[in-house]
């Protein structure tokens, strides 16, 4: 067991040697190291450079830590302030987060009690800043939101400032008390997940410090940059870790320290825990060889090679899709069962989700890993700001999530495919989106959505409708060009929105301000529907008509609605009795809520269809883009049958046990 | 009487009186169906003018069912499922009803009558309504005490980092809850059987009678009574497996044929369980008649006929 009166000396005096040590030294730097990626030259414009040494207690599930930020101002202009994330301090029950989430919900929870064992802290023991001296009782909470208690980002104010192109350097030894998983990063029984667990700085973003409070529906945004990441913990716990292994020393206390290096990442995550059953793979990339490190729960083990497959088909896809992969691991990991830290991404570092017994048709645990790797592209990469664009990472990945699992799993069973029914990533995100489809904007801030509903539905499900639509009208490839110029221009950047939109409008030539105006900054909702097909006898007044098909004339009078306030050029199909089919265009620029189509012809109406190439996937009513005259039961007869089959079991299972 | 003889004898029974299974089968297919007229009403009017139902009828595409539940003309589920819920305890209050009926037509060895048929249900009418309601009570105390033990079990194995062991703790649990239910039903079961063939018009010693029986010949008729079980769940997990092998997607009659094959010999599996009740009910009547039964000793053998010599 760990004394923390011993460990605060200990970590003092490694403060005060690595002080002694950066001082003496007179130039700060961020190294330029390339041993974790595969390039010779460093791929971002390094910023940061965390070197962090920590003690893990299992026992108190806590830990002690000494952190070394090395900042270069690339900003162009002096800074005095620079502001801090604490994650952890999120959860407290008085903090944002906490509040936002029992009001709202988040990805795994209501939080509709507080359990102590969720209490999670971030705490600073001494902020000092090299030359500048100690700051500790100088830093000042910051919120957004006026909640005073939330202490999820600190700020300090340095008596100096650093001038443009200048370099400081931070000292920090904080203390660290996990939660109990309530989301992502914490506990559970003898597993560790830590993310977000040091002080991380701000970013410095189109002239100003941008460093939102956690939460309940946000996640991050940080810097690029270099990390060299000591973890010390008993020895009995298997560890992985963001970036590469440099060294794993055994101590004569009984714990073992591992180090790690990071190259042009933004953030670091690890986890410990004994029970992790290791297995290691190779994915060729374009550029390189990728060592995969795949750390599986002791009961699903079996599942390993599913795993493997999945990623590594993933990677594939993207490396020939999107760009390269330039990072010489990844670790997959599965996470202790019930922890609520399942399908998160860090860079080089993810996490599955499956169970032990998941069915082999029911491809959950392929959904997560390829979502989970896609975050290495939008979120580890190209790093949008995803407090206030979460759609550019969340939505963005799952449009590329749809394009991947189509590929690999068939474009209709991507979900699922057993016993005959089966299900479509692209139905699962629909779904998320059309239930929230008038309540939010893409574009807007992660925290202002009315709730988690709509913050998930919008974010991922419709912006990748909104994506998958978009194909649909310019075509895959030229999609495909777009995404991947937007990835191979933008990697390693914080581009904003419009930088992507515009990518898109350049690789497809065309002015789609019409479409991102309401698709993407709007709230309109989308709904067509075929309102009338219906064919009259052209000499219906006569008491002696006799229709034959072939010979007697119909008018043809075909009318389509545009019931909502999403105004977009639609193609309509009428097909008649014989055979023929006829196309039409409805582009008005929303001038009318509806168009007649009318034909004389020797033919009656069968059927029409608005879109008939099922190019548009942000309708909200699919069943009213089509007519089918004369009415077809059999859809609604077979799905009648089952419900009654369903209710007959039900019905004989009552009486089996009750009399 | 063994166990195989209890079995096969219930068998046997079922057998000569196919009758029964079939006219339940029936009253139950014609509750379910106009029970789930509502959804077909719904389901008609969203799916029946519009080529986007393709996806239901080659193939069962949950993206598509999932959103027709979801329109808003369709309404709540709730909206759908009611009148079904409400035909399913019509079910069971008609089956409650009818039953006595059936148990007199077991124990007969001639086909009964109609009057017989509904004399037995008209006179057992109240006293299976008061076993019923005693038999809802015991199961739900039953499966309360269960539910709440297995709960806290399963918290306490999941304390573990064994992934397995709360799944298989639940499961080992839910067995357990699935036999003390069956023991409570075995009991109720030869209560309503003795009521009815003893014409018992108080409850209470019928339940006496079967609660003695059911100590004394647990593990035969347990045992009886799971592996009825466990046909059961075999017709519907096989029936299932079939229907996804061999019907076509877009074989609406080959899914309702199927569908109510299975029905069919479900309701079957729990009529064989009454049988085996009625069985058992009547071989011990005929051990007590041969136990308490006055020794006849024959004076002198009958007259042989010559003629057979």
């Amino acid at each position: 067991m760990f004394s923390s009166k011993a460990l605060n000396c200990l970590f003092m005096a490694v403060f005060a040697a690595i002080a002694a040590a950066s001082s003496s030294a007179q130039t700060l730097e961020i190294p330029s190291t390339t041993s974790a990626i595969n390039s010779a030259t460093p791929l971002s414009q390094r910023v940061v450079h965390y070197e962090i040494e920590t003690k893990y207690d299992p026992k108190s599930h806590s830990l002690d830590a000494t952190e070394v930020l090395t900042y270069h101002n690339l900003t162009g202009q002096p800074l005095d302030t620079f502001p801090f994330h604490l994650y952890l301090n999120a959860f407290q029950p008085t903090a944002t987060w906490i509040k936002e989430t029992n009001r709202d919900g988040t990805r795994d929870e209501m939080l509709e009690s507080w359990d102590p064992k969720n209490y999670g802290s971030e705490e600073i023991k001494r902020f000092e800043v090299t030359g500048q001296g100690d700051l500790t009782s100088q830093l000042q909470f910051i919120q957004e939101d006026g909640n005073k208690d939330d202490k999820t980002v600190v700020q300090a104010r340095l008596p100096h400032a650093i001038p443009p192109g200048g370099y400081v350097q931070f000292k920090i030894v904080f203390h660290d008390q996990f939660p109990e998983t309530l989301e992502r990063t914490g506990w559970k029984r003898d597993f560790l997940l830590a993310g977000q667990w040091f002080p991380k700085v701000g970013v410095w973003w189109h002239g100003a410090w941008n460093c939102h409070q956690f939460h309940g529906a946000t996640e991050f945004f940080a810097d690029f940059g270099v990390y060299d990441v000591k973890i010390t913990v008993p020895q009995n716990e298997v560890v992985g870790a963001s970036g590469i292994e440099v060294s794993n020393l055994s101590n004569p206390d009984g714990t073992k320290t591992i180090a790690y290096h990071g190259d042009d990442i933004h953030d670091f995550a690890w986890t410990a825990s004994p029970h992790y059953k290791v297995f290691e793979d190779t994915f060729q990339s374009s550029i390189g060889p990728v060592k995969l490190n795949i750390m599986m729960q002791p009961a699903r083990v079996w599942q390993e090679e599913r795993h493997a497959r999945i990623l590594k088909q993933t990677m594939d896809r993207f490396d020939r899709w999107y760009g390269p992969y330039p990072y010489k691991t990844l670790t997959l990991v599965d996470p202790e069962p019930g922890s609520a830290a399942e399908g998160m991404e860090y860079p080089t570092f993810i996490t599955g989700g499956t169970m032990w017994n998941m069915p082999k048709g029911l491809y959950i645990p392929e959904i997560v890993i390829e979502h989970e790797f896609g975050h290495q592209y939008w979120y580890g990469m190209v790093a949008t700001n995803e407090f206030e664009d979460a759609w550019m990472d969340e939505g963005i990945n799952s449009y590329t999530e749809v394009k991947v699992l189509d590929s690999i799993l068939g474009p209709r069973t991507s979900t699922l495919n057993m016993y005959g029914a089966t299900l479509s990533d692209l139905q699962t995100q629909y779904f998320g989106y059309a239930r929230v489809a008038d309540l939010d904007p893409m574009a807007q801030n992660g925290w202002e959505y009315f709730d988690y509903d709509s913050y998930g539905g919008i974010t991922y499900g419709k912006t990748a409708c909104v994506l998958i639509t978009l194909e649909n009208l310019l075509g895959e490839e030229t999609m495909r060009q777009a995404m991947h110029t937007y990835f191979m221009r933008y990697r390693f950047t914080h581009p904003t929105k419009e930088d992507f939109l515009k990518t898109i409008e350049e690789a497809s030539g065309k002015n789609l301000r019409r479409y991102f105006n309401q698709a993407v900054y709007g709230t309109q909702v989308m709904d067509y529907e075929v309102l009338k097909a219906k064919s009259t006898p052209v000499e219906w007044y006569k008491d002696d008509l006799k229709e034959k098909k072939g010979e007697t004339e119909y008018n043809t009078d075909v009318v389509i609605h545009r019931k909502t306030d999403f105004v977009m050029p639609v193609d309509v199909a009428i097909v008649f009795d014989n055979g023929e089919t006829v196309r039409e265009r409805w582009d008005d620029n929303g001038n009318n809520r509806w168009v007649r189509f009318a034909y004389t012809k020797k033919a009656k109406v069968v059927s029409v269809e608005v879109d008939p190439d099922h190019k548009i996937q942000i309708d909200r009513n699919n069943f009213n883009n089509s007519k089918l005259v004369e009415g077809d039961g059999k859809a609604a007869r077979k799905v009648t049958n089952y419900w009654t089959f369903v209710s007959q079991l039900l019905a004989q299972i009552l009486t089996w046990w009750m009399v | 009487m063994n166990k195989k003889s209890i079995l096969s004898g219930g068998a046997s029974i079922v057998g000569r009186n196919k009758r029964y299974v079939v006219w339940f089968w029936l009253m139950n297919l014609a509750l379910a169906t106009i029970g789930s007229e509502a959804f077909s009403l719904r389901a008609h009017h969203i799916l029946d003018q519009s080529l986007y139902s393709d996806r239901l009828v080659h193939g069962m595409d949950l993206g598509v069912f999932g959103e027709m539940l979801g329109r808003p003309e369709f309404g709540p589920l709730r909206g759908a499922a009611l009148p079904s819920m409400m035909l399913a305890l019509l079910f069971f209050v008609l089956t409650m009803i009818f039953l006595p009926g059936v148990l007199q037509g077991y124990a007969s060895d001639h086909r009964i009558s109609r009057g017989e048929f509904w004399r037995a249900c008209g006179v057992n009418v109240w006293r299976f309504l008061r076993l019923t309601i005693l038999s809802m009570i015991v199961i739900a105390i039953v499966a309360g005490v269960f539910s709440a033990i297995g709960n806290a079990l399963g918290k306490a194995a999941d304390a573990t980092s064994n992934e397995r062991l709360p799944f298989f703790v639940q499961l080992g649990w839910l067995a357990a809850m699935f036999l003390a239910m069956t023991i409570v039903r075995i009991w109720f079961d030869l209560a309503e059987t003795d009521a009815v063939l003893s014409d018992q018009p108080a409850v209470r010693k019928s339940l006496r009678y079967a609660v003695h029986h059911t100590r004394h010949n647990l593990v035969r008729l347990l045992g009886s009574y799971v592996l009825i079980a466990l046909v059961g769940a075999a017709v519907v997990a096989g029936g299932v497996v079939l229907w996804n092998l061999i019907v076509p997607p877009a074989s609406v009659l080959g899914a309702y044929i199927i569908a109510q094959a299975i029905a069919f010999f479900f309701l079957a599996t729990r009529f064989w369980q009454r049988a085996v009740a009625v069985s058992f009910y009547k071989s011990n009547a005929l051990e007590d008649i041969v136990e308490f039964a006055p020794m006849i000793v024959a004076a002198a053998p009958v007259a042989a006929d010559p003629a057979q010599l």
